[in-house]
């Protein structure tokens, strides 16, 4: 079944008994409830993926509606059964123990949301202002996000703290309070469920455009050692070599502080950088293909693209054959020392972590001119880390 | 003598104009309900009208779109009295205000845009307040007001701005407004986010603004990085192709084409996005395993020799071995050897690689290689023909033979666009017509 039937599934069962509680009492506020059930229950399953932060349900968002609309022991009664029809259908969690663990959790966030909302309201006297309204449904949209960092923290997942990360937050947070204001005003000048409706309309362009990013990405990710895995499929390189040369020099890379975007360029340099071996002609006498050449020739398909050009200088700059002093401003030139100690490292290690240790010792008693000693340093941090060193020490 | 086409859009954009100001000095006369208490009102919306405009977000065809008619439904929901109709005219002005238009000192385009958002927004008011009458009236009734508002702006703006794109495209004018109506349907969600944005506005005021801006430009940035990631893939595309141009000068253009035959067929076969993008991807990237061959080998003049030709054939097994690390392509990866579209010929099953196969086999007959002079383009639809059943989707051969017929386009002997020069001339006919599948069949008979 696939995520939209089941969306539309649980939007359907809302409706459904919304209808049933039509027809029993004509009028009754309990129809408008159970579709902001099936909401809730659907918006579980529609989670905004931003890639520097765990998934946000846009269920988040719809029960702030649902505590602004109810007392708290009816939104709570909603909620329990609209989670448990979400969890039952959630495609993530398998397992009986990890969907009740994942119930428990959004049982927690959502409650804390509605009590939320309901406490704060009431420490303005239950008075309804623009002010009281608009600051207890802010808390009612906060509450979730803030209570579901606390379990993070609790149970040690790898948290996010930077503003960029939080711009699904931020996005979620104001869709949910303009959600709640459109269904029901401030003073009863409300749209009904149409607001909520109508404001679900951001919230889905953004997890639109996360999940087409997320999916480009590892598309993107994917073509790009597809093409590196080339050459060691046509046996001109030991397989697995440059996912290994690019994970070191990443790491290296790290280690000395470089930004994000020369990680990605170094990145992309180490896995293609024996692409021009695919190019060149075989050597009429069976021998090997000169190296230089070779990282010329791969530059030069890489410089002929805007976005990969970086990556090309960092390739050629890799076949230099002696230590060029690179400048603070060169990046391509530092990237290259680094992937050239990350490349020669893994030629001598053959493929095997064992020889670490010997292979770095190899490096570290090369004359001076042929690799930066700053790497070597580097190195040798990146692999203690990794207790690759054991058998040197 | 012809008259040119800036002289024809002088002649509109006065025309346009002239209507504008009509309908200004309309309101002038009858805005009998405008008080200064609606001014901080207009100013919000006209400042966000600009901004609507301005903030354009890129998309995948080349175009633009903007959330301006989001501030041009809420602008008619905020001023809904009918003596307040020159609120919602002066935010339909605001919209055509371009900043680049202003920086380039195009400033013909300025006045048309603002003349023909001044008229669109004046017929929506017209349709809007036609439908929701003064009074108490049921959010339902609002709805279809907007619906219908949001068409009618369109509509008229649609109809203005398919003069100018016409005139300068040298594409029929039916043919434009069709194409610019289609595109339009993407603009509907934000018509009824400004139905919702209006509504609040008249509970929250101005403190709506930050509310609603929030989530679309956190969305549209979101939107951004994926294009942005979606040109990284496609130079990484770029990437492989020049590679294996690198390695074939025969092949030159040859994964852009395959492309392009591919989508061609896509479109006959009437593929949804997902699969047209999918196959676009499989069509540029079917050749990956040539990157392990040898490049004297893509290169050799004549037949193989039995080695040679194993070295060759094992580039299927490596291209299967490299799609299937794309998830996104996985799906297709084990049918686009020859040998697996050839049993999906029988038994029916995905048709993607059955179209690439096609493609290929058609691009491979009409260009030079190596080995063989273009053929016609008669002889490589007679050889697809010949192949169906056997080698090719009957279905796939014949949606390419009629999407050439239908464009009038034609490729092969005496359609080539590459000069090539030979150091030893390839035979006018031989081995591998239509490709590497020939090339099996003549080497199992030889």
């Amino acid at each position: 079944m696939s995520r939209w039937v089941r969306v539309l599934g649980l939007l359907a069962a809302g409706g459904i008994v919304g209808l049933g509680a039509e027809v029993a009492h004509p009028g009754t506020r309990w129809t408008a409830l159970a579709l902001l059930g099936g909401a809730v229950a659907a918006g579980e399953l529609v989670e905004l993926r931003p890639s520097s932060r765990a998934a946000l349900p846009m269920s988040f968002a719809f029960v702030v509606v649902l505590a602004y609309r109810s007392t708290i022991t009816e939104a709570l009664l909603v909620m329990t059964p609209a989670l448990i029809g979400a969890a039952l259908l959630r495609r993530d969690a398998d397992r009986l123990i990890p969907r009740l663990s994942i119930l428990a959790e959004r049982s927690v966030e959502l409650a804390a949301s509605i009590l939320c909302y309901h406490s704060v309201y009431e420490s303005f006297h239950d008075q309804r202002t623009r002010a009281s309204v608009l600051i207890a449904l802010s808390a009612a949209a906060v509450a979730p996000i803030v209570v579901s960092d606390l379990i993070g923290l609790a149970l040690r997942r790898k948290a996010t703290w930077g503003v960029a990360g939080r711009a699904a937050d931020l996005a979620i947070v104001t869709s949910a309070v303009l959600m709640a204001v459109a269904d029901r005003g401030v003073t009863g000048n409300g749209m009904g469920l149409w607001g909520p409706a109508v404001f679900t309309i951001p919230v889905l362009g953004a997890w639109y455009s996360y999940d087409r990013l997320a999916e480009t990405r590892r598309t993107y990710d994917q073509t790009l050692r597809a093409l590196a895995a080339a050459p060691e499929l046509g046996g001109m390189v030991r397989d697995g070599h440059a996912e290994r040369v690019a994970d070191l020099s990443v790491a290296i890379g790290a280690a000395l502080g470089m930004t994000a975007e020369e990680l990605a360029h170094l990145e992309a340099a180490a896995l293609l950088h024996h692409l021009g071996e695919v190019c060149l002609d075989e050597p009429e006498d069976g021998g090997a293909l000169d190296a230089a050449a070779v990282a010329e020739a791969g530059a030069a398909i890489l410089r002929s693209t805007t976005l990969l050009a970086p990556a090309g200088d960092v390739v050629s700059s890799e076949a230099a054959l002696s230590l060029r002093p690179a400048s603070a401003g060169d990046a391509a030139a530092r990237s290259g020392q680094i992937l050239k100690v990350a490349n020669v490292f893994d030629e001598l290690c053959e493929g095997i972590l064992e020889r670490a240790g010997l292979a770095l010792e190899a490096l570290n008693s090369a004359p001076g001119y042929l690799y930066n000693r700053e790497v070597l340093v580097a190195l040798e941090s990146v692999l203690d880390g990794r207790a690759l060193l054991g058998s040197m020490m | 003598m012809r008259t040119s086409p800036q002289i024809i859009m002088k002649w509109i954009t006065a025309g346009v104009t002239t209507g504008a100001l009509a309908l200004a000095l309309g309101l002038g006369l009858s805005s009998a309900s405008w008080t200064s208490e609606r001014l901080p009102a207009l100013a919000v919306l006209a400042v966000l009208a600009i901004a609507a405009t301005n903030l354009k977000t890129p998309m995948r065809s080349g175009l633009t779109a903007d959330s301006s008619i989001m501030i041009q439904i809420a602008s008619l929901v905020v001023f809904r009295e009918r003596g307040l109709l020159v609120g919602p005219v002066v935010v339909g002005l605001c919209t055509g205000i371009d900043a680049e238009h202003l920086r380039a000192r195009e400033f013909m385009k300025v006045i048309f845009n603002c003349s023909a958002g001044t008229l669109s927004s004046g017929a929506a008011a017209g349709i809007y307040w036609a439908v929701k009458t003064p009074g108490h009236q049921s959010v339902a009734t609002y709805v279809v007001a907007t619906g219908l508002a949001s068409f009618v702006y369109l509509f008229v703006s649609t109809l203005l701005v398919s003069f100018p794109v016409s005139i300068f495209s040298q594409e029929s004018y039916a043919t434009v407004f069709a194409l610019i109506m289609r595109m339009s349907r993407g603009a509907y969600p934000f018509a009824f986010l400004g139905l919702g944005l209006g509504w609040v506005y008249l509970v929250l005021s101005v403190g709506v603004v930050p509310l609603v801006v929030v989530p679309l430009l956190i969305a549209r940035s979101a939107f951004a990085s994926y294009l942005d990631v979606q040109a990284a893939q496609d130079q990484t595309i770029e990437t492989l192709i020049h590679a294996l141009e690198a390695k074939d000068k025969y092949t030159a253009g040859h994964a852009q084409r395959v492309a392009k035959f591919a989508a061609y067929v896509g479109s006959e076969l009437a593929l949804g996005p997902g699969r047209m993008e999918r196959l676009r991807y499989a069509a540029l990237m079917h050749d990956i395993g040539k990157l392990i061959v040898p490049n004297q080998l893509l290169n050799k003049p004549g037949k193989l020799t039995e080695a040679e030709f194993a070295r060759v054939r094992r580039h299927e097994s490596v291209s299967v071995a490299l799609l299937g690390r794309i998830d996104f392509l996985a799906p297709v990866a084990p049918h686009t050897t020859s040998e697996a579209a050839s049993h999906a010929v029988e038994s029916g099953g995905l048709v993607e690689p059955g179209i690439v196969m096609v493609a290929d086999a058609f691009d491979a007959m009409t260009s030079t290689r190596a080995y063989r002079k273009a053929l016609t383009q008669e002889t490589a639809f007679d050889e697809l023909r010949k192949g169906v059943g056997r080698q090719f989707r009957a279905d796939c051969v014949e949606a390419l033979i009629g999407a050439l017929e239908k464009r009038g386009e034609r490729y092969g002997d005496g359609h080539e666009t590459d000069v090539h020069e030979f150091a030893v001339a390839p035979p006018e006919v031989g081995v591998g017509s239509a490709g590497l599948g020939d090339l099996a069949e003549e080497h199992a008979t030889s």
